[in-house]
């Protein structure tokens, strides 16, 4: 279906098995599993494990973090945030710090 | 989860406000008030509350203190809101917060003071707003920012001096601004910065040490911009592992361009207008997997890849080259894919020593021979497209040790024959266009073909079987497949996923029992059965 009303909300085009194909402008879509289908849904950040990825046309997407044990990430090769009890060091994250780096176990970073 | 439908209780003593969903865990609370249509900031929310998702409502003004007894809050969604302006004291009391989320309001400028308590903040997200001005000042007091977002905003310049107090970044993206200059020394105190994006600006001219001061920058994104010359300020990054600058008016690569830059991995810069290269522009970079140059039309000579052993991938297409150095097996024994098609290549020397090499793509070119030693030995190569070239031999043995290939195109030639020892493996073959080559060749000379594409549609007569099944041969379809997904991801940033996929299409073993697509087909008008006497 076309048009706003029947689209949840965030979104300017949905259809009734992808719900939302384009959301309004400054939202990310983010593609929901649904048993074999995904749902298109727009959101203002990212789930965990996701970034935002912005472009000039609008078509801001969820886009899946590559890195190691993390949780959040700024772009798909550097983390913002790892799993509970590794250390973080430029982006990576690690169950010990590598040679030469000194853990600081209050922010768990190297 | 508890939602205020189990009762009101009095604020601060463990209260989910209004319409929220909220959730204890251990003493902390953590309440998701997202998407009600707020106007303000519920009053009654626990002081134990460290997650707080006030995300698309309708705030549109942060009254100071408002939060002020959230002591535990860690994390403050306030994305999707109407927030114009966002005075001193809104965070008053916060000491404790990582994650501010300020995306997608109305703000016109960075708010000059609201941040300053905020020691222990971690991520500020301040991206698509309308934001123009970052005050002097404004970041002061954010000693431990680690990620700061502000992307998709109405910046005209890098805010240099507001950067200059966040000692403890590490990425930054300024990304869909409209930044036409970076200044020399415009990130000098961000030492710890390790990811700068800066992509989708405007960027014309950048300051030849405006990148002074980054000694741990590792990604550096320059893509879709307007600079029309190299960006010699990268010289300083020693760290640097990915450089973009692809879409933008570069028309030269300089010699020794990446001189000072010996951790580079990645490189993209397709889609800008470079027409020369220096000779040694990409030489020492023992890192990089993948160079890719398109339509360089002034590049006369093979670059000088002295050093940079571990590359995988070689493409230049589109420019002059005209021969190939003997060493350059010596000098990428990684090699997996070489792509030198549409150059002016006659001669070519032995690959023997590519071991690695899987692909190679040497079609519009002025090749005339192929030697018994050019492809001898290749045991992974899979695939060798020769056509467009002035073939008019082939030695009986060249292509006699290539147990892997299975993909061979030879058409656009002038071969007026085809020795086929050795070519057992093949599954696709292309001769068409070689007007000359009329020999009848023999099925079980090529026990796996599947598809083939012969000069004459009477060389078809002993492949076609009776049920012959319509569609285009599958050798367009792959190719079709391959070029739509280049051409949709528009030569990817993602190199090493098409370089997956290429890979992932010569898994499938070929049928037991299969047809072969063969053309020209035999038809009503150009029959087999005088040939084949049955």
């Amino acid at each position: 279906t076309e048009g706003p009303p029947a689209c949840p909300k965030g979104c300017d085009r949905c259809s009734e098995y992808n719900g939302c194909i384009k959301c309004k402008p400054k939202l990310f879509i983010f593609l929901e599993r649904n048993d074999i289908r995904q749902i298109g849904v727009c959101l203002a950040s990212c789930p965990m494990g996701y970034f935002g990825m912005r472009n000039p046309e609008g078509n801001n997407r969820c886009t899946q973090c590559k890195i190691d044990n993390c949780e959040a990430c700024f772009n798909r090769n550097f983390c913002t945030k790892c799993k509970d009890g590794l250390y973080s060091h430029s982006g990576r994250c690690y169950v010990s710090c590598p040679p030469g780096q000194r853990t600081a176990n209050e922010t768990m970073e190297c | 989860g508890q939602s205020s439908g189990d009762g009101e209780r009095a604020a601060g003593r463990g209260g989910c406000p209004g319409r929220c969903r909220c959730e204890v865990d251990g003493l902390l609370h953590r309440v998701d008030c997202s998407d009600l249509g707020l106007r303000e900031v519920p009053g009654n929310l626990s002081v134990f509350t460290s997650y707080l998702d006030l995300s698309m409502n309708n705030l549109t003004v942060m009254s100071g203190g408002a939060l002020s007894n959230l002591h535990f809050l860690e994390e403050l969604r306030l994305a999707g809101n109407d927030l114009s302006f966002i005075p001193r004291g809104a965070f008053a009391g916060l000491y404790n917060l990582k994650v501010l989320m300020l995306q997608n309001n109305q703000l016109r400028s960075v708010p000059a003071e609201a941040f300053n308590n905020l020691h222990n903040l971690q991520s500020l997200r301040l991206d698509a707003n309308h934001i123009s001005s970052v005050p002097v000042g404004c970041f002061s007091g954010l000693r431990s920012l680690r990620h700061l977002w502000l992307d998709d905003n109405s910046l005209t310049e890098v805010p240099v001096e507001a950067l200059s107090e966040l000692p403890a970044l590490q990425a930054m993206t300024l990304a869909l601004n409209h930044i036409g200059h970076v200044p020399d020394h415009a990130f000098s105190r961000l030492g710890r910065l390790v990811v700068l994006h800066l992509n989708n600006n405007r960027i014309v001219s950048m300051g030849t040490s405006c990148f002074h001061g980054l000694h741990s920058l590792e990604t550096l994104d320059l893509n879709y911009n307007s600079l029309v010359e190299f960006p010699t300020a990268i010289r300083s990054l020693s760290h640097l592992k990915e450089l973009g600058f692809h879409s933008n008016n570069i028309q030269s690569i300089p010699e020794h361009a990446f001189t000072g830059n010996p951790s580079l991995i990645t490189i993209f810069f397709y889609d800008n207008p470079i027409q020369s290269v220096g000779r040694s522009a990409f030489q020492n970079l023992p890192e990089l997997r993948t160079l890719s140059l398109n339509g360089a039309a002034d590049l006369t000579e093979f670059p000088d890849l002295t050093g940079t052993r571990s590359l995988e991938s070689l493409t230049i297409t589109g420019a002059r080259i005209t021969s190939l150095p003997g060493s350059v097996c010596e000098q990428l024994p990684n090699l997996q894919l070489l792509d030198l098609s549409y150059n002016q290549i006659q001669t070519l020397p032995s690959f023997s020593a590519c071991e690695s090499i899987q692909k190679i793509d040497l079609h519009h070119n002025e090749i005339e021979d192929v030697e018994e030693n050019t492809f001898a030995g290749l045991m992974s190569l899979r695939s060798l497209d020769l056509s467009w070239n002035r073939l008019t031999s082939v030695k009986p043995n060249s292509f006699s040790a290539l147990p892997a290939l299975n993909k061979l195109d030879l058409s656009s030639n002038q071969l007026s024959s085809l020795p086929l020892i050795g070519l057992q493996s093949l599954t696709h073959l292309r001769l068409a266009g070689n007007d000359q080559l009329m020999e009848l060749i023999p099925r079980e000379e090529l026990p796996r073909v599947r598809v083939m594409e012969l000069p004459f549609a009477f060389q078809c007569c002993a492949f076609v079987s009776c049920d012959r099944r319509g569609g285009a041969p599958s050798w367009e379809r792959d190719e079709a497949e391959s070029a739509g997904r280049d051409a949709a991801a528009g030569f990817s940033s993602q190199v090493d996923q098409d370089w997956e996929d290429f890979l992932m299409e010569f898994e499938d073993e070929p049928k037991p029992q299969h047809s072969v697509h063969c053309s020209p087909t035999p038809g009503p008008f150009r029959p087999c059965l005088h040939l084949l006497g049955s």
